[in-house]
């Protein structure tokens, strides 16, 4: 349109990134570029070498590299432009970007972007863990690419604190190159992360998993030397008379994933405070016009194949912007959490547009009913916190919804325990 | 009559499937499954275990110190570690494209270890 350097930028190359940056690109936008602070493009999914990874979008059971590499390939043959080792320090509500590399500091202007940053993990830190500040404490990602990476151990003898997937993968991984892991310790009743890997990550290999348990201690000089595990009560307190030590010298930390919105928040988006990702209306566009997010940035995904979807809606929505401006569409329409629900992205709707909200429950419940105020509900027989519940509001159920009053509540009824 | 425990993995549900196996092996009975779709991936599990090795070796000379590489079909369950150790011992050269069989029918099954990354 004016003098913009690029039609869109995204930051990040993982698979968010990516499938935005190739779903652009094929709907014509022209000059589209990619910021990427790590070596290579493909973010996480790099070290994540076992399987589970495009069983919907390619119907294969694939790899991380490979599934990387099939979206690598495609942005490369439509010749998007790709910035390696270049970090983005900030961006403003004018959408000007500032970045480093070993080039020095450079700005500029993107006529629409994309967020695609990724997650972080929860640190010891922010658990408050007591106990020796020793070496040997890792988050299971950074274990991961330790050993799928630089080829390294973390450790001989391991404590997994959480039961989400990338714990459970790296109990495996762990095993396989001939780590004793010891026990995985989580402190809800319930699994972190996919049954599937409950069975061959930890049952396979025989590593037992203690629930309702936590770390309350970590023991050593100058490296782990021990983990004292206790059962926690309702409210996550330790219960006196089960402290278990065991002996390790390794703990690592999979206690979930944390949105990485610094840039976001600098900029003056609006962020929800329950997935700690933007709050986006049906088209991914954030409060600044012009700024969309998706992929783990957004809210933290079970399946990357969902992520690459989400990513080529983001895409096509910021080519629409960049040709047509955002339309004005009248008084959003706020989704609200309703029993049981934890949260629901978007968080606000036109009320028109056909649009998939995702939604997680905060706990499990057998035969199971999410309904979406009166106009759209689903059935399942069973809902878990770690598997992200889908529906689809067509044009036909927005037909039936009463805008008068700018909400609309999602909540879930089944058999609890 | 023997009784064995599978955990399905068909659907989050997860159930917990007791099986009822009479002495030539043959299921008899599924309990704990709340569908009928899980007693046909119960039963694979029960007869021959199977699961894709993935993992990664060291290489010579290339611009990454490891390969990422898996079995290019799952192999039973009780040969996973075995492969694993295996290949510690491995060591391969670039320039090798993802898909390149870098170790041909890997312990004798039958199976190909094959590279799941480029190494350049």
């Amino acid at each position: 349109m004016t003098n913009e350097a690029y039609d869109l930028v995204i930051v990040g190359a993982g698979p968010a990134g990516l499938a935005s940056a190739m779903k652009a690109k094929e709907s014509g936008l022209e000059k589209v570029l990619i910021i990427e602070r790590g070596e290579y493009l493909g973010g996480l999914l790099d070290q994540c070498v076992h399987t589970g990874f495009g069983l919907s979008y390619f119907r294969e059971d694939l790899t991380g590299p490979e599934y990387a590499k099939r979206f690598i390939e495609k942005v490369s043959d439509l010749k998007v432009e790709t910035l390696l080792k270049s970090m983005v320090l900030e961006i403003d509500s004018d959408r000007n970007i500032k970045y480093s590399n070993s080039s020095g500091v450079r700005t500029l202007k993107a006529h629409s972007i994309i967020l695609a940053m990724g997650c972080r993990e929860r640190s010891r830190e922010a658990l408050r863990i007591p106990g020796s500040r020793v070496a040997g404490v890792y988050s299971a990602g950074t274990a991961q690419r330790y050993v799928n990476v630089d080829g390294f151990i973390p450790g001989k003898e391991v404590v997994i604190l959480g039961s989400g997937d990338v714990g459970m993968i790296m109990a495996r991984r762990l095993s396989i190159e001939g780590v004793e892991v010891k026990a995985v310790v989580e402190v809800l009743p319930w699994i972190g992360g996919l049954i599937r890997n409950e069975v061959q990550c930890l049952r396979d290999f025989g590593i037992p998993m203690h629930l309702t348990h936590t770390v309350i201690e970590v023991h050593g000089k100058r490296r782990v030397e021990a983990v004292t595990i206790a059962q926690v009560d309702k409210h996550w307190a330790p219960i006196s008379g089960t402290e278990k030590k065991i002996g390790c010298d390794t703990l690592l930390i999979s206690a979930g994933l944390i949105p990485e919105n610094e840039l976001s928040r600098a900029a003056g988006i609006e962020i929800d405070p329950v997935t700690g990702g933007p709050i986006v209306d049906q088209n991914l566009e954030t409060c600044i016009p012009g700024i969309f997010a998706c992929g783990n940035v957004l809210h933290v995904h079970d399946l990357v194949d969902n992520v690459s979807l989400e990513a080529e809606r983001a895409g096509l929505h910021a080519v629409a912007f960049v040709g047509s401006g955002t339309k004005p569409s009248g008084k959003p329409i706020r989704l609200k959490a309703g029993k049981n629900i934890n949260y629901i992205v978007p968080q606000t709707i036109d009320g028109t547009s056909e649009v998939t909200l995702y939604m997680r429950v905060k706990e499990p419940r057998r035969n199971a009913e999410v309904k979406v105020g009166t106009i759209a509900k689903k059935k399942e027989r069973i809902v878990v916190p770690s598997q992200m519940i889908e529906i689809k509001l067509t044009s036909s159920a927005l037909a039936d919804l009463d805008k008068t009053t700018g909400e609309l509540e999602v909540a879930c009824e089944g058999k609890g325990d | 009559m023997e009784n064995q425990e599978i955990i399905c993995v068909a659907c989050p549900l997860g159930c917990h499937v007791t099986l009822t196996v009479d002495a030539s092996g043959k299921i008899v009975k599924f309990e704990g499954n709340e569908c009928k779709a899980g007693e046909k991936y119960v039963a694979e599990e029960f007869k021959a275990p199977i699961r894709v090795f993935t993992g990664t070796v060291r290489t010579k000379g290339g611009a990454r110190p490891l390969l990422p590489v898996r079995t290019s079909q799952p192999i039973l369950k009780e040969k996973i570690l075995e492969c694993g150790r295996y290949i510690c011992v491995l060591e391969v050269a670039p320039p090798l494209k993802t898909g390149d069989v870098v170790l041909p029918n890997i312990l004798g099954i039958g199976v190909d270890l094959i590279a799941t990354g480029d190494l350049d």
